[in-house]
């Protein structure tokens, strides 16, 4: 091969990195919906590797092409790859997608949404490096740490595949909430659509731990919300108050995380948009800050990942800015955390969890990812203990995503709650007209828990994504880590 | 003594004796960072670095217990 074509690998072609990312979006789509509607979970990973093999074939093609077409390398004609190339695409790509439809094996609109997804990655990479993302200032300002050279794009990028991702897991929970006939089998009072703002609260919050308890206990659940847990109002709720009819409303009301998890989106992006629309050589406040956090973040995990963090960078920052906003939403009065619910926390852990197995098949092979699941035997010993071992290492593995989001979701769960216990023993003192006494005290307690909120979440998104660079360290070959302490890592 | 006063008894029984375990094991590891930290003072990021991965993994264990006590809550009536 020629260096023209060499030099392009993964981590420097876009196209390569948008198909990478469609994959990611076809699978966190398809895991999420196969438990309900298999069907169109497989209709979506079929349109997806059709269209990654159209575009493997067509990146090959187009290559070929420009190669042959090239002045001064020597050859004018087309090389008889190119037309094998070729007519492998028409077979294969065409005649799949002909057959899939005419056939009717798989539905026709999510096959489509399949076929479009990594135009859809392409179209919004694009938009970002439209937007002026490409050109990264931390590149521009220090070209020698090659991992931050074209940063911002990747990490502009991933983080709206993430705000993207998270869709699903609450089209889920709403789901939930759009069964009345599981909830109202229990209790016939259960309104089923959420007339008083209360029981509508409750719900949701029943709707955070339906997972375990909505087929048989729904009933009871929410009775014991409605005194055990309530939450503080947000701009949602007064507003599904004033307007109860609006379905806009009722919808963003119904999906009040999924709206904040937007808002936690856009927000980050117009910060680093304002951040990081003029970078100067000598930075301004904002700028200053974002590089300091992304500088620092990038010490700690190339402490670990070595010559592999511009590889996983972009991911890691992503989850940890989307993390860190979204728990930090919430302290303002009249917002809530998204990452409150088990949802969106086990929506981000799955989206990790595939992250890190994917990239331990890619790193280790196929041959080497088994051998890691079975404790990497070289003895007889090791050999003997196979039927022990693999189970427990797989085991290991599934625990990850559970731990990642039970942690995080507790944490931020918590802290609101022990808010809410706060504002509501001061709610209850204006009640009884104790005001002057009980008050002022209140205030001040539930301040200073709101300066150990702002800790916690601070360091929750920083050990999400610390977790996400250990797991993931955990799955480059073995040769590179210590090889003493390859065994015991599982633990 | 039926299942939902058992659980009513367990369940904060339960959380007390996971928030005791973990701050044992907080406490531990707090020394030993601390105890690292004073006698090489040049390694503190990744003491530092090290330490919060250890505390997040031994502060889930009280989470956890958290977590399962809001599952269960819905069951004492």
């Amino acid at each position: 091969m020629t260096p023209l074509i060499r030099n392009e690998n993964a981590a420097t072609n876009p196209l390569a990195r948008a198909i990478w990312m469609s994959w990611l979006a076809a699978f966190a789509l398809a895991g999420l919906l196969l438990p309900r509607t298999p069907g169109i979970a497989l209709a979506i990973v079929a349109g997806q590797s059709l269209m990654a093999i159209n575009f493997f074939f067509l990146d090959k093609l187009v290559k070929l092409f420009t190669h042959a077409m090239l002045p001064g390398t020597g050859h004018r004609q087309m090389p008889g790859r190119f037309f094998a190339y070729a007519s492998l695409k028409v077979v294969l790509v065409y005649g799949g997608a002909f057959t899939l439809i005419r056939t009717h094996a798989v539905p026709f609109l999510p096959l489509v949404g399949g076929l479009s997804l990594p135009l859809l990655v392409l179209f919004l990479q694009s938009l970002m490096r439209a937007a002026g993302y490409a050109a990264s200032p931390l590149a521009r300002r220090a070209p020698q740490t090659a991992a931050t050279s074209g940063n911002a794009a990747k990490l502009a990028a991933s983080f709206f595949i993430l705000a993207l991702l998270a869709i699903p897991a609450l089209g889920h929970a709403s789901d939930h909430e759009a069964e009345p006939v599981v909830l109202a089998q229990h209790d016939p009072a259960q309104p089923t659509t959420p007339a008083n703002p209360e029981a509508a609260q409750s719900e949701a919050a029943a709707t955070a731990h339906g997972e375990a308890a909505v087929g048989e206990h729904a009933g009871a659940e929410h009775a014991e919300f409605e005194g055990g847990e309530a939450h503080l109002p947000n701009w949602v709720v007064i507003l599904n108050d004033y307007f109860p009819d609006n379905p806009v409303v009722h919808w963003m009301h119904e999906n009040e995380y999924l709206v904040f998890a937007w808002l936690a989106g856009l927000v980050f992006l117009v910060v680093v948009w304002i951040a990081m629309r003029n970078p100067t050589l000598v930075p301004g406040q904002l700028q200053n800050g974002i590089e300091w956090i992304v500088e620092s973040m990038e010490d700690v995990c190339g402490g670990m990942l070595g010559k592999h963090l511009p590889k996983y960078f972009p991911f890691i920052m992503a989850i940890f800015f989307y993390i860190l906003t979204m728990n930090l939403i919430g302290i303002i009065p009249g917002f809530k955390s998204s990452t409150s619910t088990l949802d969106v926390t086990l929506a981000l852990a799955l989206i990790t969890f595939l992250y890190v197995q994917i990239n331990g098949i890619i790193n280790l092979g196929p041959l080497g990812y088994l051998d890691h699941l079975a404790g990497s035997p070289r003895d007889i010993v090791g050999f003997a203990m196979l039927p022990v071992m693999i189970p427990v290492h797989i085991l290991g593995e599934l625990v990850k995503p559970v731990s990642l989001s039970c942690r995080l979701f507790g944490n931020i769960f918590g802290e609101d709650t022990l808010i809410v216990v706060f504002v509501g023993v001061a709610a209850l003192a204006l009640k009884a007209s104790l005001t002057a006494l009980a008050v002022p005290p209140m205030a001040g307690i539930t301040a200073l828990f709101m300066l150990l909120q702002t800790l916690t979440a601070i360091v929750q998104a920083l050990i999400f994504s610390l977790l996400t660079t250990v797991y993931l360290y955990m799955m480059l070959p073995h040769e590179e880590h210590a090889h003493g302490e390859a065994g015991h890592e599982h633990a | 003594m039926n299942f939902a006063a058992t659980l009513g008894l367990a369940l904060p029984i339960g959380i007390g004796l996971a928030a005791i375990g973990s701050g044992v094991g907080l406490g531990f590891m707090g020394r030993g960072a601390m105890e690292a930290m004073g006698r090489q003072p040049e390694v503190l990021p990744k003491i530092q670095v090290a330490m919060i991965i250890g505390f997040g993994f031994i502060e889930a264990l009280t989470i956890y217990a958290f977590v399962t006590m809001f599952f269960l809550q819905g069951k004492i009536q």
